[in-house]
């Protein structure tokens, strides 16, 4: 939960080389079947209007440039939702040639640069379910709790 | 002909109505109700580490290597990153002992990405004759059991056992070579 966002969080939909499967869930959470919008989320169509990134795709090092110019062009407080296998760790693309492997990498290109980013949330799926988006808002929101958590276990022989 | 024009409308906006009745609400109050989901829906994966041998066939078989195989100090680890897996199940259908397990869960939002790990830790056997450790305990007592004369050379890692066999054969032909 974050203590910057108090009201409505309004979200930029932003593809970064995504097979448009999560886009798709996306706009089916905003349908009045799932209806994001009782939870505030508004889709505007300027990353300046926006508290929130909704990022799909692993980044290809083509749409690099535009992803970082768009997460500058957010006001602070500003947020990212990474969206799908792909943006939360490069997915099927985590070691291809051309993608630069998910959003902890563009974390660290980001803290070179200098651009700061309040909050991730990450939101695996393969893709998404409407649901899950649904989860992830709830969380930021602070109306659910996540229920993850590191393991690590010992086989006993 | 222009009296008729709000009849038509108004008749309109009754039909509307009697649809909007007979459908009723369609939203679904997901995060404070039960979410939909089916039984043909998979969600991440279970490793059950009562059952797990650490043989490494779903590592092989995992498409986008969410499932990956750390060996260092004497100890074979299974890494599940759930943040990379695509949810194909195909190492469910490869795993020798059934210790993978679906389940449904798709509720895996977080904010801090290590909560996306799950490790499974194994003891390893190390070679008589070099010392180097090369399976599992328990991927041994499987192999035993599943072909019980393996039980002569198995406690040899593949190369010295290549070279044992190699220098034996090199042995009986007469020669003076040793395999290295």
């Amino acid at each position: 939960m974050s203590e910057y966002i108090k009201k409505s969080i309004w979200v930029f939909h932003l593809n970064t080389g995504s097979c448009n499967a999560c886009d798709i869930e996306i706009l089916d959470a905003l349908t009045p079947y799932f209806d994001a919008e009782r939870l505030g989320v508004k889709l505007v169509v300027s990353p300046r209007h926006a508290d929130a990134l909704l990022l799909t795709g692993p980044i290809t090092y083509e749409s690099l440039p535009k992803v970082i110019r768009a997460i500058e062009a957010v006001p602070r407080p500003r947020f990212i939702l990474a969206l799908g296998s792909c943006a939360v760790g490069g997915g099927i693309w985590h070691d291809t040639y051309s993608t630069i492997g998910g959003v902890p990498e563009l974390l660290k290109i980001l803290k070179n640069r200098g651009i700061e980013v309040d909050g991730v949330y990450y939101v695996p799926g393969c893709p998404i379910r409407p649901e899950a988006l649904i989860y992830a808002v709830g969380i930021l929101k602070g109306i659910l709790q996540k229920k993850v958590k590191m393991r690590v276990r010992k086989a006993i022989a | 002909m222009s009296e008729d024009k709000p009849a038509t409308s108004r008749s309109t906006i009754l039909k509307a109505l009697e649809i909007a009745l007979k459908t009723g609400r369609v939203t679904r109050k997901y995060p404070f109700a039960e979410p939909l989901i089916t039984d043909e829906f998979r969600g991440r994966i279970e490793i059950d580490e009562e059952k797990c041998i650490g043989c490494g066939a779903c590592v092989l078989a995992c498409p986008p290597n969410a499932l990956e195989l750390i060996e260092e100090n004497g100890q074979r680890m299974i890494k599940y990153f759930i943040g990379r897996c695509i949810y194909c199940w195909r190492c469910i259908d490869v795993c020798p002992v059934n210790a993978i397990r679906g389940t449904r869960d798709f509720e895996l939002a977080t904010d801090n990405i290590d909560d996306l790990v799950d490790i499974v830790v194994h003891d390893m056997v190390k070679c008589s004759s070099c010392g180097s450790a090369f399976m599992t305990i328990r991927q041994k007592i499987y192999v035993i059991k599943k072909a019980p004369l393996t039980e002569n050379y198995i406690d040899k890692d593949p190369k010295c056992r290549r070279e044992k066999t190699l220098n034996a054969l090199l042995k009986r032909r007469g020669g003076v070579m040793k395999y290295e």
